[in-house]
C-alpha cells in the first residue's frame, strides 16, 4: 500500500494542544505488555526527543524572530507528543528493566534497519553496531538478575537472545576511528536517510538515559556498568550521525526529521497490537503531516526548492519490530572480531585501539568484565537465554 | 540450555550483609513465584501458590518487624512512609485473604491473583523507591549487615522453599498455618534483634 506524507493534510497545528487531561494517559502494563509495544514507545521517544533538541540547534541559529516563533509553535507540540509516549512506560518498572528494553531496541531496531538498508558501506556500519548493543543486552541482563533476581526473558520474552555479542571491553576506541564517511545526499537511496536518522536518534536517546539514571544506581557495580556503557552510547552517537551528510541545509533536514518521524507512526500504527497504544500512533501520525507541511514550507522560502527533491515519492516499507535471531547469529559468527581504523573496519588489533585499550582499562578489568564475575560468585553461572542452540561462535559458548 | 532456575534470596551465594540488597532480591523472588503461579495448573499451582503465599508473609513480616520499626525511628518523615506503606499492605493482606478463600483453580483465581501481583509489585517498589533509599543512606555498613541478619533469621525459622517428605500436599492451604508462620517469623526476628 503507498502512503504520501506530502499528499496527504493532517490536524491543523493550532487544533493540537493537548490538555492535562488528554497528557494523563494510562501506561502499559511491565509484564504483560507485548515487549515490541515497549520498544516501539521507547524508539518512538528517542525520535521526539530528538526531534526537540533538533529544533532547539536549529532556532539558536536562526536570526528571523518569526522563524524562531514558528519554530517554538511546532516544538511546543512535540514537547507534548514526547510526554505522552514515554508517559505510557509504567512508573512501577526499574531503571535496570528500562534499560533492558531499551537494549532490546538497540539490538531488533538496528538489525532490522542493516537488513533492509540498500547501501553497503552504511549496512556495514549498522552490522558492526548491532553486535555491541548485543553485548550490552547481555551485560546488563546478568546486573539484572543480580540485583533483582529477575530475569531478562521476563522482559524480552524469548523474541531476543540473551548472550555475548562483541565483548564490551573491545568497544573502547580511539575516537578518531568511530567517525564514518557520510551518505552522498544527492545519490542516496531516500530510505538510507531514514535509517541514519533512526538509528542515530535511538542511540542519542539510550545515551541521554544512562548519563541519566546511571548514577541513580547505588550498587558500586551498577554504577560503574552504566558509566562503561554510557561511554560507549558516546561512541556509537558519534559512529552513527557521522553517516548522514553534513552537506544538508538546515530545512532540509527539518523535512527528513518531520518526513521520518511521518513514516515512523505510519509503520508502528501498521504494526500495534494494543488498540490504546495505536490510537496514539494514529493520532500523532495526523499531527506529524502538518508539521512536515510547515516544514517543507519553510525549505521551499529559505532554500528555494522543492522538498519533493530530496524525499522519496513514497513511504517504504513499515519499519518492522519483529525477531532477527538468524540474522544476528550470522554476524555473530562472522564479525565478532572487528574494530575501526578510520572510517573503515579491519580485523586485526590495530595500534591506536591497542593504546586506547590499554589506558582506558588501566591494567584491571572492566565493569562489564566484573559483573560476569560477580554473577558467577552470586549463581555458580551466567545468565544467557539461547532459544537456538548453542552460541555461534564456539569461543563464546558457557564454560 | 544450562540450568538457569534463580534460586531465592538466601540460597544464592550473596554475602547478605546488606538489608535493602536482600529484601529487593527479596522482592524479585516474590515477582517469580507469581510468575510460576500463573504460569502452572492443577497440583502444581497450588503448590507454588503456597510458597507464594508464604514467601509473602515471611518477607511482609519481617519488613513489619525490622525495617518499617527503623525507618520510623531514624528517618525525618518517616512515619508518614512507613503510615503510606503499612496501608498498602493491609490492602494486599485482604486481597490474600479473598484468594486463600477460593480454590486455585477457581475462575476467579486468576484474576484476584492479578490484582495482588499489581498491589504487591507497586508495594514493593514504594519500599524501594520511599524507604529503602533513606535506610541506605542513613544506616552504616554494620547497621545494614544486622538488619539483614534479622530478615535472614526469620527466613531461616520460615523456610519458603519445599523440603521433599516435610510438607503433605494439603498442609499448610488454610490461613492458620499462615497466621503461625507470621508468629514464628516475628519471635525469630526479634530474638536476633536482641542478641545484638
Amino acid at each position: 500500500m503507498s502512503f504520501n506524507p506530502l499528499e496527504q493534510r493532517g490536524i491543523p497545528l493550532d487544533r493540537q494542544l493537548r490538555s492535562w487531561r488528554e497528557l494523563n494517559v494510562q501506561p502499559i502494563d511491565p509484564d504483560r505488555c507485548d515487549p515490541y509495544t515497549r520498544c516501539r514507545i521507547i524508539a518512538m521517544n528517542g525520535i521526539e526527543v530528538e526531534a526537540i533538541l533538533f529544533s532547539h540547534q536549529l532556532a539558536r541559529n536562526t536570526v528571523d524572530p518569526e522563524v524562531k516563533r514558528q519554530l517554538a509553535r511546532t516544538r511546543y507540540i512535540e514537547a507534548q507528543q514526547q510526554k505522552v509516549v514515554n508517559w505510557l512506560l509504567p512508573g512501577v518498572s526499574s531503571v535496570l528493566e528500562t534499560t533492558i528494553a531499551y537494549e532490546q531496541v538497540a539490538v531488533d531496531l538496528t538489525a532490522w534497519v542493516a537488513r533492509m538498508e540498500p547501501d553497503p558501506y552504511l549496512k556495514q556500519a549498522y552490522q558492526f553496531g548491532v553486535l555491541e548493543d548485543f553485548d550490552h543486552l547481555y551485560r546488563y541482563a546478568n546486573l539484572y538478575e543480580m540485583i533483582e533476581h529477575r530475569k531478562a526473558e521476563s522482559i524480552v520474552d524469548d523474541l531476543t537472545e540473551v548472550m555475548p555479542g562483541r565483548p564490551t571491553k573491545y568497544h573502547h576506541r580511539d575516537p578518531y576511528d568511530n567517525v564514518r564517511d557520510p551518505y552522498d545526499k544527492s545519490g542516496t537511496n531516500p530510505l538510507s536517510k531514514l535509517h541514519a536518522l533512526t538509528i542515530m536518534a535511538a542511540e542519542q536517546q539510550t545515551m541521554n538515559f544512562y548519563m541519566n539514571t546511571g548514577p541513580t544506581y547505588m550498587e558500586p557495580i551498577a554504577r560503574q556498568l552504566y558509566q562503561e556503557i554510557g561511554l560507549i552510547e558516546e561512541e556509537h552517537v558519534t559512529h552513527y550521525e557521522s553517516l548522514v551528510d553534513p552537506g544538508e541545509t538546515w530545512w532540509e533536514q527539518l523535512v527528513n526529521h518531520e518526513y521520518n518521524e511521518c513514516y515512523l507512526y505510519y509503520s508502528f500504527m501498521e504494526q500495534e497490537s494494543d488498540p490504546k497504544v495505536k490510537a496514539i500512533w494514529e493520532l500523532h501520525l495526523n499531527m506529524e503531516l502538518e508539521h512536515l507541511h510547515t516544514a517543507c514550507d519553510m525549505m521551499r522560502r529559505h532554500d528555494g526548492r522543492e522538498p519533493q527533491e530530496v524525499l522519496a515519492p513514497e513511504l517504504p516499507n513499515v519499519l518492522t519490530f519483529e525477531p532477527n535471531k538468524q540474522y544476528l547469529r550470522e554476524l555473530l559468527d562472522t564479525q565478532m572480531d572487528l574494530t575501526t581504523l578510520g572510517a573503515g573496519y579491519v580485523r586485526e588489533a590495530h595500534e591506536r585501539f591497542e593504546k586506547m585499550q590499554e589506558q582506558i582499562h588501566g591494567g584491571e578489568q572492566p565493569p562489564s568484565e566484573r559483573v560476569m564475575v560477580q554473577h558467577d560468585e552470586m549463581f555458580g553461572r551466567e545468565y544467557r537465554v539461547q532459544t537456538e542452540g548453542e552460541h555461534p561462535d564456539p569461543a563464546m559458548r558457557e564454560k | 540450555m544450562p540450568e538457569t532456575h534463580t534460586p531465592q534470596a538466601g540460597d544464592d551465594r550473596a554475602a547478605d550483609n546488606d538489608v535493602v540488597a536482600l529484601l529487593m532480591r527479596q522482592h524479585g523472588d516474590i515477582r517469580n513465584l507469581f510468575d510460576e503461579v500463573e504460569q502452572s495448573r492443577g497440583e502444581e499451582r497450588r503448590d507454588a501458590f503456597r510458597r507464594l503465599v508464604r514467601l509473602l508473609a515471611v518477607h511482609e513480616t519481617a519488613e513489619e518487624e525490622v525495617v518499617h520499626p527503623f525507618a520510623r525511628r531514624a528517618l525525618p518523615g518517616g512515619e508518614q512512609v512507613v503510615e503510606d506503606r503499612l496501608a498498602e499492605e493491609r490492602a494486599a493482606k485482604e486481597t490474600l485473604a479473598a484468594l486463600d478463600e477460593l480454590d486455585t483453580d477457581d475462575p476467579k483465581f486468576m484474576l484476584q491473583l492479578m490484582k495482588l501481583r499489581k498491589d504487591v509489585q507497586e508495594h514493593a517498589r514504594a519500599e524501594e523507591r520511599y524507604e529503602f533509599t533513606h535506610i541506605r543512606r542513613s544506616t552504616d555498613a554494620d547497621g545494614l549487615a544486622t538488619l539483614a541478619k534479622a530478615v535472614k533469621a526469620a527466613e531461616a525459622m520460615a523456610p519458603t522453599r519445599p523440603h521433599p517428605g516435610v510438607e503433605s500436599a494439603k498442609a499448610n492451604v488454610a490461613l492458620g498455618p499462615v497466621a503461625a508462620l507470621v508468629d514464628r517469623t516475628k519471635d525469630a526476628v526479634r530474638k536476633a534483634m536482641d542478641k545484638d
